[in-house]
């Protein structure tokens, strides 16, 4: 008694066929990618011209407009438009000083010592505002 | 052994280490002699204490920053 009906055949899939070519030709040469070091700043779509970087501040909570004066010192001035409730009930509200048109001035106590890490400290600060 | 790639946030510069479990952030930062900066997953995430083992809280090949410290605050204004 037969217990195996033959179907025929049929062609693998494709993903397969293609699979087993590979294994056949042997792999392509690998291609190193190069990193691009960028500060985060850069890779964080501000855009630096003369002493002045704009762009923004970047949260789980959405992207709060900003403005960056760099003076001749290396100290920076960090600004932030029209700041949220959440960031105005913040227990550090009092470190924001208005400069008019809705613009303030986010006051550092302890200074940054590069763009990158005040943006990142604002970030942070804007996200605890809305976690607290 | 773990790969990590931290990027240091003012220069973009990248700088691979490979740790043993319990390396510390600390141990990481001073083996780079980068003793003035700070390393945390991104501005989402809190800063690794000095004391932290980092082993348990990265992914192979994750990138983590370094970033010099600040704080948001004036004289009256505690940081």
């Amino acid at each position: 008694m037969r217990r195996i009906k033959d179907l025929g055949t049929r062609h693998a899939p494709k993903s397969i066929r293609e699979l087993l070519s590979r294994v056949v030709r042997g792999h392509a040469p690998t291609t190193q990618v190069e990193r691009r070091p960028l500060a985060y700043w850069q890779e964080h779509g501000w855009i630096h011209s003369g002493n002045r970087y704009t762009g923004s501040y970047h949260t789980p909570y959405g992207a709060f407009q900003g403005w960056i004066e760099e003076q001749r010192s290396g100290h920076a001035d960090f600004y932030l438009y029209n700041p949220s409730n959440e960031i105005r009930s913040h227990s550090h509200w009092t470190c924001f000083q208005h400069r008019g048109s809705d613009w303030y001035l986010v006051h550092m106590a302890k200074q940054p010592k590069d763009v990158s890490s005040g943006i990142m400290t604002i970030e942070r600060l804007i996200k605890e505002a809305y976690e607290t | 052994m773990k790969k990590l790639s931290v990027v240091v946030a003012g220069t973009g510069q990248i700088r691979d280490v490979e740790i043993q479990s319990g390396t510390t952030a600390g141990d990481i930062l001073h083996q780079l002699n980068l003793s003035d900066y700070l390393l945390s997953k991104g501005p989402n995430e809190p800063f690794f204490a000095a004391a932290e083992s980092v082993y348990d809280k990265v992914r192979d090949g994750e990138k983590i920053f370094a970033s010099t410290k600040a704080e948001v605050g004036i004289t009256v204004c505690a940081a």
